[in-house]
């Protein structure tokens, strides 16, 4: 492991740790989190498409999901 | 956190019914609970991605559905068409004479001018791809999701499974979640694979060839999700996934060139081409990634940012960075630009030639994929909803790579040559989801 992998390992915890430490939001008060557009991916068809072209073109895939891929793309 | 789908108002009816008969001890009219279930949700989208000066051009159609089979059981499904058509680098640097090429079906040959990019222009392909996803709640705060993907083309073919499982905690405020995919590949590609740094040879001669390949890829992701405020949540994932097979690209070659004069040298005797070597690379790949994603509600409107820091054991670390700003004019209608940075380094074992007389690697490749550049994204994108509670949308994204070619590869006529040309494309995507009413 390299020492940017660790410095990012680093900062992973420790903002993991600052999260959970959070006070949170009341189900009441979930309105503006459950709209469409506030979800985490929001337009699954326009998610998948980049990951498509993007596995397809750059040495790096997937991070927000699965690493992709399933093709034999040029 | 498991956030469903905003129901609009009218739907609330249903289970508010059911509710207040339960609470008066009465039965649940058949009615009511049928209506508990919302219809298909159907996404349909035409894409349309082209690279300027003749390159790789994609055409593809998708569509998505979902649908609430029983209460909170969720059935997901994706068929994507892609026809691809245009010309793609072969690896092969640019010469000062005319080079002929044995096309990878090993039966005909092309040839490319003085000067010029080495592109392969028989390349053509259709990809049908299908997935499959079953999403169910295994208790009350933890969600579980399984999924498999098929796809196919002329060459490749892909199966794959997945699994994710998703739990709440902390008032669901926080979710942790635990996801496996594992794949199998197999890749037949046209004329045969070649053996690994052998010379291209010419048309009819298969000796540098051997039969279908394959590869299995096994993906780990462990994410955490996080409500900070009433306006804002962030994700923050790491994933690990090995890959284990025939991970080169059958019809990518390098150019062998003299080290003092950058002339292209020749080929095996009777073939009449210049050398080339197909590339190599390891039979495994270990690639790691941490992503981080903020979306945060400001006065209506949506800012989404991200950020991904990937590295592998081939020597690629890449960094990506992506916002995205949702401006919604009430809620009909949203104007959403987007950028998106990418860097990468170049893998170990990336060469755009290499020298005659020099020992060989182990493994090289001269696929810009795998060399050093960046990428620039920029987009438009606006989506209206329409009459009957469903939405279309279009956008338009302009991508381009800059590169450099691997270092001490400009030598002597290659000096004059643009070794790592840029990459344009244009990406057009229309979305239409059908209403719900």
């Amino acid at each position: 492991m390299n020492g940017t992998i660790k410095r990012a390992g680093c900062i992973a915890i420790v903002a993991i740790a600052g999260l959970t430490g959070c006070a949170g939001v009341e189900p009441w008060d979930r309105d503006v989190l459950a709209r469409p557009d506030m979800q985490l991916v929001s337009d699954p068809t326009e998610a998948s498409a980049d990951e498509h072209i993007y596995f397809s073109k750059e040495a790096s895939s997937g991070g927000r999901g699965f690493g992709g891929g399933g093709c034999g793309c040029n | 956190m498991q956030l469903k789908r905003r129901r609009r108002a009218r739907d609330i009816g249903a289970p508010l019914a059911a509710a207040t008969c339960a609470l008066l001890g009465q039965s649940v009219p058949a009615d009511v609970s049928a209506q508990e279930l919302l219809p298909w949700d159907l996404d349909t989208s035409l894409l349309i991605y082209s690279e300027s000066d003749g390159r790789v051009q994609d055409t593809s159609l998708s569509l998505r559905a979902r649908k609430e089979m029983r209460e909170e059981k969720f059935l997901g499904l994706t068929l994507a068409v892609d026809s691809l058509t245009g010309a793609s680098p072969s690896g092969a640097v640019p010469a000062g004479v005319v080079q002929t090429f044995t096309s990878p079906s090993g039966n005909s040959q092309y040839s490319v001018a003085a000067g010029a990019q080495a592109l392969d222009t028989s390349f053509l392909d259709t990809r049908v791809a299908l997935t499959a996803n079953w999403e169910m709640p295994l208790s009350r705060l933890a969600l579980l999701s399984v999924g498999a993907s098929l796809s196919d083309e002329y060459d490749y073919t892909h199966t794959g499974i997945n699994a994710n499982v998703a739990r709440d905690f902390n008032d669901r405020n926080t979710t942790l979640s635990f996801g496996l995919a594992l794949a199998n590949d197999t890749i037949e590609p046209v004329g045969g694979s070649p053996v690994a740094l052998a010379p291209m040879l010419g048309v009819g001669d298969a000796t540098n060839k051997r039969g279908g390949q394959s590869k299995d890829v096994t993906d780990l992701l462990l994410g955490v999700t996080q409500v900070l405020n009433r306006h804002t949540i962030v994700q923050l994932n790491y994933s690990l996934s090995q890959a284990d097979g025939y991970l080169t690209d059958p019809y990518k070659v390098l150019s062998v060139v003299d080290p003092v004069t950058g002339d292209p040298v020749l080929g095996p005797s009777g073939s009449g081409l210049y050398r080339y070597l197909y590339e190599s690379r390891p039979e495994t790949r270990d690639k790691q990634s941490v992503f981080a994603l903020l979306k945060r509600d400001v006065r209506g409107d949506v800012l989404e940012t991200s950020y991904r820091y990937m590295t592998d054991d081939w020597g690629v670390d890449s960094h990506t960075l992506e916002l995205r700003y949702r401006w919604n004019f009430g809620a009909e209608r949203y104007l959403q630009p987007h950028v998106r940075f990418y860097q990468q380094t170049a893998a170990e074992f990336y060469r755009t030639v290499l020298f005659d007389g020099a020992a060989l690697p182990l493994h090289a490749t001269a696929d810009h994929r795998l060399g050093e550049f960046d990428g620039v994204t920029v987009g438009l994108k606006f989506g209206q909803a329409t009459a009957r509670g469903g939405e279309w949308w279009a956008r338009i994204e302009y991508y381009t790579q800059t590169g450099t070619a691997s270092p001490g590869s400009a030598v002597g006529a290659l000096a004059n040559y643009d070794l790592y040309p840029d990459l344009n494309a244009l990406i057009a995507q229309f979305s239409y989801q059908f209403g719900r009413r």
